[in-house]
């Protein structure tokens, strides 16, 4: 049997099993109120919580983009075990002030937390139109990373029997299917067997690679040999872009629809202190992993291109499996842990977007029975929009569409992470400083200019906005 | 007892403020601004030694921030000082 055969084989059995957890999802819902379809009932335990924020948080960007960043920019791509890192140090500033108000208000949408904190109507209203825009955009964007990169690792687990289109279409139908069919829970349970075939997956791959290169040390020499400046200490440019990256993905993360979700649908206090405690660790065991994989590759392939770097993991599982016998069967494994990685993030994201278009921007309420059914149907026309960009934009870096991304999500920093601990703070404040820091972002896209000396335009975008925040916020404390 | 309780508690955030900031000097430490940009620099455990620094300083942040957070109380219900938010 040649790889593509077994891929295929192994990709068909996958999805069969999927199919098999959403209809059992679907016969443990309670009722079909919003909170048991988007939050799973709020009865994650620790393991399964860990897992599925695992699952979320390490994507397609994770495993195709970061080895293609650090393929690019050598050693400094470190800093992506650090930023990832960040992400559950910015949680302490969210999670122990949000969840006991999340409990006490039954929040399901992270628009839920505007309404109570600035109100209903007037600017409360107007704030969570704004915050709930800026996350469906971002939401949109991380959905088409995600869509993009289950086309390509189709197409290389399968060797080409299935090919990229046709892989976003069906694994697209399947993500569909599967969260529409059984919700929170579909969508947890498939990301905790997701996360552990992801976490032994690159372990194995890791070794593998650090193995072949002979150690650390023969890694090194392999990649000084073949890019010199790789190894080099970064000059100053990329030593402020490190500093600006860790500050971008880490506050922008936490702010992740989909995360602050999983915060709602915990079980308990105790379940998520135990799950953040853990979950420290991942970057070490996963971003460490994916850098030193993206590192190995710069001697093994030379002079790939810009958008082909995203390719070096398929690349690298590729060769692995040319070894035959049980390399193969692993590097199968590897391919449906990475494919599963991009589609837990992918189900994630979906359902995010649909519980905050019907209740966020189309004002329905969480006891409306019809906010699940629209919440849906929102979802189909976001999967189908976003599978036809990705059959039409196929050569964008990953990196690229993540940086965008958090530069729009950085803007709602304010309304969340500075509102629960600052009470004086004004929803019109919040309105302008978001729409400055968001214009400010958009006009670095449309410019070209993503950062200025390293820094992004967006963690400029923030500083202005938190700046409008603050003195607006002064001013209507003095003027009233 | 109760008083127990409270300082026991207040002891507990001390701690975890101080694990925050300690993680802060770890991420200052990571990025390697003490170093000539550019320089070749030697290796340390197989890896440029501003390579070893980095990763050693995110293993540091990783245990303190394990720490911080099993010192975090998450409570299902808001305090005191919340509570006139949650009427």
């Amino acid at each position: 049997m040649s790889f593509g055969e077994l891929g295929t084989a192994a990709l068909f059995v996958y999805m069969l099993a999927l199919v098999g957890i959403a209809e059992i999802a679907r016969r443990a819902r309670r009722d079909r109120s919003a909170s048991d379809h988007f939050l799973a009932g709020r009865e994650l335990s620790t393991f399964v919580l860990l897992l599925t924020l695992y699952a979320t948080a390490y994507s397609g960007n994770s495993l195709l983009g970061y080895p293609g960043e650090a393929y690019r920019r050598g050693f400094s791509w470190i800093m992506a075990t650090g930023f990832m890192m960040s992400i559950i140090v910015a949680f302490h500033a969210l999670v122990p002030k949000l969840r006991p108000v999340a409990v006490a208000r039954g929040f399901v949408t992270p628009g839920d937390w505007i309404r109570f904190r600035f109100g209903e109507g007037g600017e409360g209203r107007a704030l969570r139109v704004v915050i709930a825009t800026l996350m469906a955009l971002a939401l949109s964007n991380f959905l088409f990373a995600q869509l993009k990169a289950l086309g390509e690792m189709a197409e290389q687990v399968t060797g080409g029997i299935v090919s990229y289109e046709v892989g976003v279409i069906l694994l697209a139908t399947m993500v569909l299917f599967y969260e529409t069919l059984g919700g929170m829970r579909a969508v947890a349970w498939t990301d905790a067997a997701q996360g552990l075939l992801m976490m032994v997956g690159l372990m194995a791959l890791g070794g593998w690679l650090l193995m072949g290169a002979g150690g650390f040390a023969e890694l090194t020499r392999g990649v000084a040999q073949a890019r010199p400046d790789a190894v080099l200490v970064p000059p100053v440019r990329e030593q402020l872009n490190w500093a600006s990256t860790i500050l971008l993905m880490g506050l922008a993360s936490v702010l992740y629809p989909q995360a602050i979700q999983r915060i709602f649908a915990a079980k308990d206090g105790r379940t998520l202190r135990r799950t953040f405690a853990w979950m420290t660790f991942m970057p070490l065991t996963t971003t460490l992993v994916v850098t030193l994989i993206g590192l190995a590759a710069i001697p093994r392939f030379a002079g790939l291109a810009d958008v082909e770097a995203d390719r070096v993991m398929p690349l690298l599982l590729g060769e692995w499996s040319a070894v035959g016998g049980w390399a193969m069967a692993v590097s199968v494994a590897v391919f449906l842990g990475a494919l599963a990685a991009i589609m837990s993030t992918a189900d994630s994201v979906l359902l995010s977007l649909g519980s905050l278009v019907a209740q966020d921007l189309l004002g329905h309420s969480e006891g409306d029975a019809r906010t699940t059914a629209i919440g849906k149907r929102v979802g189909v026309i976001a999967m189908a929009g976003m599978a036809m960009l990705a059959l039409w934009a196929r050569e964008v870096t990953l990196w690229g569409v993540i940086e965008l991304k958090m530069e729009l999500l950085i803007q709602c920093v304010p309304a969340f992470l500075l509102a629960l601990h600052w009470k004086g703070q004004s929803a019109r404040a919040t309105i302008w400083g978001a729409v400055l820091g968001t214009a400010i972002a958009v006009l670095g896209l449309f410019f070209g200019v993503k950062r200025f000396g390293g820094i992004h335009v967006g963690v400029i975008g923030l500083a202005l906005n938190l700046a409008v925040v603050w003195i607006g916020s002064r001013n209507r404390f003095r003027a009233g | 007892m109760g008083k127990w309780v409270s300082k026991r508690g207040g002891m507990r955030a001390r701690i975890r403020g101080g694990l925050l900031g300690f993680i802060g000097v770890a991420y200052l430490v990571s990025i390697p601004w003490y170093r000539e940009p550019g320089a070749t620099v030697p290796l340390l455990w197989g890896l440029p030694s501003w390579v070893t620094v980095a990763i050693g300083c995110y293993v540091v942040v990783a245990v303190a921030n394990c720490l911080a957070w099993l010192l975090t109380e998450i409570d299902d219900a808001p305090r005191d000082e919340d509570r006139d938010d949650v009427s």
